[in-house]
């Protein structure tokens, strides 16, 4: 076997050109497989951070019902109950609760229908990125007449900070329209075309008195000190709260839509890892190929002094092997230092909506073990895998045909 | 002396389209242990092919070849593999040593093939580059040699397994006339001091004149045996 090593590695090194243009076939297209993977799994992080940490939290507990059409009587009535289990809990990292009222916001100018959010502003900073989109004017205190409200609504009613603000909407269980006047103390802006353009906030307090449900909320939503949504702890938490006309759901089933999306992803990156190692596939065989077929006539004698095709089969195999090990270092160098500098720099996408989700305008690579442990597996499989074809044929070299030019 | 080869009635026919080509026709040779013998012929007589059938290189059409008392017609692949690895030397006209392996691998190459022993084989690797006068080149690619060195190392190949004959085609055709008249003197006292069978393949009048016998082919068939 030591002859076959030594043949095989002194072999690879025999046309050096040929060798390298085949290293750096395979280790592009595993580096490009590590790339595409990093940036993949950087959109879904992003993604997935949009939508869970933007507004949304990683799970939300309503009433059943509530969100099918965001009515206005299906409030939690125990809210303050489920808060204080929340409080209680070391798995949850934080908790808000909101109020939800569909209503007319009125200025001077215009009119316009939207969703009103009664918030505790200190709670909310820790779920939601409420206080980091402010871009005018201050975050919630504890004034019953300040409104926050997102900039494109802003411009379609013409207001600014400290305009006067009427929302009217219908109280809960009675249905009795009720209003407020708010002064505009906050302009935001998420990025995100529905919240800015039909989200208002306001005090839970003040949004409670005039939806008239005292103590009571509609949403409470939550992060989890394990961001794996899937974690077990998770989705006990999420088990225990679901209970009765309660629902308690992580984002993915609350939606479906970003979960369907981050999924085709998945499967993109599979087709695009595909793609690239069917075309790295026929690289290496033409490349084995062309190295046996100018050396068949050496095979030819190999085999007439008594070497046996099952050796001529480990030879070439292991040249493959060996190429494929090279190959893979090189990928993982190459791989691994674009998907770092990207890791710390972003990649710059520009600012773009995708499934509804607003991206960054640099998304940051990012980089895990399976890239650097399952991909090389995969990319040393394939080579043997496309090695084997022409070794199977240079193992069958008739000597007698092999050697037609001299005997 | 014992018969070493033997073949009976043996043929190998070729499909040419509608032609059959009779390369080999009903050849029967007996070869005796320690002959040094030429197979000649003009191109295209088929003494190359009698060549291949006699070292198992080939399968015959019809006829059966004995080495040492064995019938290789009938050996499948891999025991044919082994069978020419323990009793056959080859000598190519190109010399054909594998080009990453040094003069002294390329000799121990085929000593590994049949399992020998590491002290055994450097000791055989030595004694071979001795006896064909290449001592101290044995740590030599085939590129740092000449032609002449390289069908030296190809000789100590064919005899490192110390098979029972060495079949050499065409071994000083691409030598000039003295390094092709030093290699068959080696050869010759190989054969003559260590009693190693040699069949050759040839055109080469310096191997016709030591050759002890002459096997002329003429359109596959042997036409007529010339002892001296």
């Amino acid at each position: 076997m030591m002859l076959t090593y030594k043949l095989a590695l002194r072999n690879i090194f025999r046309n050096t050109r040929r060798t390298i243009l085949t290293v750096m076939l395979i280790g592009f297209s595993l580096a490009a497989l590590i790339l595409a993977d990093a940036v993949t799994s950087g959109m879904i992080k992003v993604m997935v951070e949009s939508v869970t940490k933007t507004i949304s939290g990683e799970a939300q507990i309503h009433k059943k019902g509530f969100r099918e059409n965001l009515d206005i009587d299906l409030y939690l009535e125990n809210s303050s109950t489920i808060e204080g289990q929340l409080a209680a809990d070391d798995r949850v990292k934080a908790y808000s609760p909101r109020v939800i009222a569909a209503g007319m916001i009125s200025s001077s100018y215009n009119v316009s229908s939207g969703a009103v959010y009664g918030v505790d502003g200190e709670q909310e900073a820790t779920v939601s990125k409420l206080k980091e989109a402010i871009v005018e004017g201050e975050y919630l205190s504890d004034s019953p007449t300040e409104i926050l409200i997102g900039r494109p609504m802003a411009e379609l009613l013409e207001i600014g900070l400290g305009d006067r603000i009427v929302i009217t909407l219908a109280e809960a269980d009675t249905g009795e329209l009720s209003q407020a006047l708010f002064r505009v103390s906050g302009v935001f802006f998420f990025g995100m075309r529905e919240f800015d353009e039909n989200f208002v906030f306001v005090n839970i307090d003040k949004a409670r008195e005039v939806v008239n449900i005292r103590n009571a909320s509609h949403e409470i939503a939550l992060l989890f000190h394990d961001s794996d949504i899937s974690a077990t702890d998770t989705q006990a938490v999420l088990s225990e709260l679901n209970q009765g006309d309660i629902e308690a759901l992580d984002w993915r089933s609350l939606f479906p839509e970003i979960t369907s999306v981050l999924e085709m992803s998945g499967f993109s990156s599979v087709i695009i890892g595909s793609i690239l190692f069917l075309l790295a596939s026929l690289g290496v065989i033409n490349s084995m190929f062309m190295s046996i077929y100018e050396r068949i006539y050496e095979f030819g004698v190999a085999k007439a002094i008594g070497t046996k095709p099952r050796q001529l089969l480990q030879l070439i195999l292991f040249e493959g092997f060996l190429i494929a090990l090279i190959s893979c270092a090189f990928g993982i160098a190459v791989g691994g230092s674009l998907g770092l500098y990207y890791e710390i720099n972003g990649i710059p996408l520009g600012e773009f909506e995708f499934a509804g989700v607003a991206l960054s305008n640099a998304i940051p690579t990012v980089l895990s073990i399976n890239q650097f442990t399952h991909f090389p597996i995969y990319v040393i499989l394939l080579t043997l895998t496309a090695t084997l074809y022409p070794a199977r044929f240079a193992a069958k070299i008739v000597p007698s045909e092999a050697l037609q030019k001299s005997l | 002396m014992s018969s070493v080869i033997t073949t009976q009635n043996l043929s190998r026919h070729f499909q040419d389209g509608e032609n059959i080509i009779k390369a080999v026709d009903d050849v029967s040779l007996n070869i005796e242990a320690g002959e040094f013998t030429a197979i000649i012929g003009p191109s295209g007589s088929g003494k190359s092919t009698l060549l291949n059938l006699i070292g198992g290189l080939d399968n015959p059409t019809s006829g059966a070849v004995e080495l040492s008392g064995t019938d290789i017609a009938k050996m499948s692949g891999s025991a044919l593999s082994d069978f020419r690895r323990d009793h056959i030397g080859f000598i190519f006209q190109s010399y054909n040593l594998i080009p990453v392996l040094s003069a002294e691998e390329n000799i121990e190459y085929i000593m590994l093939l049949q399992g020998v022993d590491t002290a055994t084989r450097k000791k055989r690797v030595k004694e071979m580059l001795h006896v064909v006068g290449l001592e101290g080149l044995g740590d030599r690619r085939p590129s740092h040699l000449s032609g002449g060195q390289q069908q030296r190392v190809a000789i100590a190949r064919a005899m490192a397994s110390h098979p029972d004959i060495i079949l050499a085609d065409e071994p000083t055709a691409n030598l000039d006339s003295k390094t092709g008249i030093a290699l068959l003197e080696v050869m010759k006292s190989l054969n003559e001091d260590r009693g190693m069978t040699f069949i050759f393949s040839t055109h080469d009048n310096k191997i016709m004149d030591r050759a002890r016998r002459l096997v002329h082919v003429l359109d596959g068939k042997v036409d007529q045996e010339e002892l001296k």
